[in-house]
């Protein structure tokens, strides 16, 4: 055998193994927990009608932390519950791939918690950016998982730019802070417990 | 006389899909066939000879069980496949290793 050969047949093997060794936590239940966190905190924000707009910058972030939170405990417990480490080499990967967006996404907010003059007339691009973003978070995650959730990255990241674009057009104008809890809602709520369903759903018939 | 690394190398691993079945295999502590199909691009009866012959030398164990009242079949390493696989690693990069000895 050449030593070449031998030098591919290894690189080949190290991309096997990396691509093998997906996350395979169970996804439908954090999906419906992060799903669930979106609903709460899309009905707290419009039912109590959260107007102002550090109060809104602060309801949103403390949801994702609480998301974040949540859904880092559903994780540990289904790796706990299987006998298996739960900071393994890829969750360690799915982690470092969803950082830089969602921190970003987090650094977003700070301009909005200090209630700067000038964030009030922009606070309804917040939730067109924070879709982007957290679609681009799934989207480098998707690669150490299954497909599916790349095209929920693609989901949210089209979403976003929908947003954009639709509040943007002339025919409309920016949306109330009450519109954008109601983007919110919907987007991170009323979306991650569709694909939670979804995912409840198939999760097991896949492996079959 | 020690043979060279080449010829030490195990014959059943040492084959385009059993190595990438392997590899699959020594990444994760068990896979579903489906996972392993999809992994690799196998047909069905394709990936089934391979994992036969895994099976046979002793390197693969294979359970069927039912999840949720669905067949679920899968494979995983046994000690000896995870030694073959090791000892298969340690022999390719011996040839790499003296090759750049001898350059």
């Amino acid at each position: 055998m050449d030593p070449a050969d031998a030098l591919a047949q290894l690189e080949t093997i190290r991309i096997i193994m990396e691509r093998a060794a997906l996350y395979r936590r169970a996804l439908g239940p954090i999906c419906l927990c992060v799903g669930g966190v979106g609903v709460l905190a899309g009905g707290v924000g419009f039912g109590l009608h959260v107007e102002n707009v550090t109060a809104f910058a602060a309801l949103w972030l403390g949801a994702a932390l609480a998301a974040v939170a949540l859904a880092f405990f559903v994780a540990r417990r289904q790796a706990l519950g299987a006998g298996e480490p739960f900071w393994s080499p890829p969750t360690r990967r799915i982690a470092s791939a969803l950082l830089p967006p969602l921190v970003a996404g987090a650094a977003l907010a700070v301009p909005f918690l200090l209630g700067e003059d000038w964030a009030r007339r922009v606070v309804w691009l917040l939730p067109a950016l924070w879709m982007i973003l957290y679609g681009c978070a799934l989207q480098a995650a998707g690669f150490f998982m299954r497909r599916g959730i790349r095209l929920l990255g693609w989901a949210y990241a089209v979403a976003g730019i929908a947003d954009l674009l639709w509040w943007t057009c002339p025919l409309n104008q920016f949306p109330s802070i009450a519109q954008s809890h109601l983007v919110m809602g919907l987007g991170f709520g009323v979306g991650h417990l569709v694909y939670g369903a979804y995912l409840q759903i198939t999760e097991h018939r896949a492996e079959t | 006389m020690k043979p060279g690394p080449f010829l030490q190398l195990d014959r059943v691993i040492h084959e385009k899909v059993r190595m990438g079945l392997m590899s699959m295999l020594a990444a994760s502590p068990e896979l579903s066939f489906t996972e392993l199909r999809e992994g690799l691009q196998l047909t069905d009866g394709n990936l089934t000879t391979h994992i036969r012959t895994l099976q046979e030398a002793g390197y693969v164990a294979v359970t069927k069980a039912y999840r949720d009242n669905r067949p679920l079949t899968t494979c995983a390493l046994t000690p000896a496949g995870r030694k073959a696989f090791a000892e298969y690693l340690a022999l390719l990069a011996e040839i790499v290793r003296q090759n750049r000895g001898a350059a």
